[in-house]
């Protein structure tokens, strides 16, 4: 099992908040390590989140939620 | 080079319409070295709607140009390229600007190819952004593609999907004639933009062509022939899901090229249908929803059971004003009152 955090985009601060931008995957999918799985967004930049793992992925977040850095937005089975 | 429809059964790797773009023009670099990119904010900041993001990390500056402001200078640059036997793609950032590079456009682009006897070629794609929907004004907003579309000498594609954004690009650069490549914002699947759902799809990994010149029956139906393109094929998709509760059966045609524009495919549907509706974010008059109608008419008016509708923008600017802009955009309440009108229900 590996999760999937959401990235470290910001430095100066480490409680930034960023936006799970566009899911690329659904619920369920299976995916390969190195796949497209997500773009995220902090303080417009963006930024492509590929599957660290292959499995099956659940998806923690929804598309447009606000979610703080290091939280996970997904976990491969 | 190869031909080859893409198998939908073997993709399950999703990508955004911006996304399937670049990966068709990076397909084309690897392939071909006499492709290159150039236009205003192509480089490093990837395209103003991402058209061209990560272009110029895989292939350098000297095949991924950041242009000055000037329209005429770096679109006449392309064309002397094209004639001498490059495959630029060009992009021109917001289509609003042409009128400061329509002599480019129209007088050379377009007519060089006829006026050399055919003896040079001008394999150039000038991509460019279109519509509206998210207040950015009169000079930001305008689809303009039936003015292109008028002028002879250049074929014109305007795709609706990832899977046709990448095929129809491909097509676009392996053509050797000028084409016009609109895409409109609102499919792009851009975090900032109102996303449209079906903006991020399936689209395989390979390289493929959709044939330009080639509508697609997106949805089948027998009450009525929408025709329409680009972000209204979503708004006529939603609006076919909502009517069928009602016993109402829209057949959609997404065009996908205007420029040559599928007649047939057109006339077939219209011939089962007997009922056509013309949904046209450009303007209304003088335009491409007329030359639809026209089209039906010179083959038979008979075909016609009812008279036919269009939903386009009425012949005025582009209000800044969402309410305003929403008045005359072809929204979903429009095309359904429309759908409603030409069956009669």
């Amino acid at each position: 099992m590996t999760d999937v955090p959401f990235p470290n985009l910001s430095v100066k601060d480490p409680d930034a908040e960023g936006v799970l931008a566009t899911w690329f995957v659904t619920d369920g999918d299976e995916v390969a390590e190195g796949d497209l799985i997500a773009e995220v967004a902090v303080d417009k930049v963006d930024v492509e989140i590929t599957a660290p793992a292959a499995g099956l992925i659940s998806l923690l977040v929804e598309e447009g939620d606000v979610t703080t850095q290091g939280t996970p937005i997904a976990r491969i089975h | 080079m190869t031909l080859t429809t893409p198998s939908q059964a073997a993709t399950r790797r999703k990508l955004s319409t911006s996304k399937a773009m670049v990966e068709a023009i990076a397909h084309e670099m690897r392939r071909d070295p006499s492709v290159f990119v150039l236009g205003e904010d192509v480089g490093s900041y990837g395209g103003i709607f991402s058209s061209t993001t990560g272009l110029l990390d895989e292939f350098g500056p000297r095949r991924v140009l950041d242009t000055p402001i000037s329209e005429t200078a770096f679109i006449g640059m392309a064309i002397g390229a094209a004639v001498e036997g490059m495959r630029p793609i060009v992009e021109l950032m917001f289509v609003d600007f042409f009128g400061v590079c329509m002599d480019q456009i129209y007088n050379h682009m377009a007519k060089i190819h006829y006026e050399s006897g055919g003896n040079v070629k001008v394999p150039l794609v000038l991509t460019t952004a279109v519509g509206g929907g998210y207040s950015d004004g009169a000079q930001h907003s305008q689809c303009l593609w039936g003015t292109f579309a008028h002028l002879p000498g250049m074929k014109v594609v305007v795709p609706s999907t990832p899977a046709d954004a990448k095929g129809l690009m491909i097509s676009a650069i392996r053509d050797d004639n000028p084409v016009v490549y609109m895409f409109h914002k609102g499919i792009m699947g851009l975090p900032w933009m109102a996303k449209n759902p079906r903006s991020v799809e399936p689209v395989p990994e390979d390289a493929y062509e959709v044939p330009i010149g080639k509508a697609k029956v997106v949805r089948p139906g027998s009450d009525v022939t929408i025709v329409t393109l680009s972000l209204s094929v979503h708004h006529s998709l939603d609006v076919a899901d909502e009517l069928s509760a009602d016993g109402i059966d829209c057949e959609v045609i997404d065009l996908r090229s205007i420029v040559p524009l599928d007649t047939d495919t057109i006339l077939e549907s219209v011939g089962r249908t007997g009922r056509l509706l013309v949904v046209d974010e450009d303007y209304q008059s003088f335009g491409l929803s007329g030359e639809v109608m026209a089209r039906v008419v010179e083959h038979d008016p008979g075909m016609l059971r009812a008279p036919a509708g269009r939903v386009c923008l009425p012949d005025v600017p582009i209000p800044y004003a969402r309410s305003l802009e929403y008045a005359v955009l072809p929204t979903r309440d429009r095309i359904r009152q429309a759908v409603r009108k030409v069956v009669n229900a």
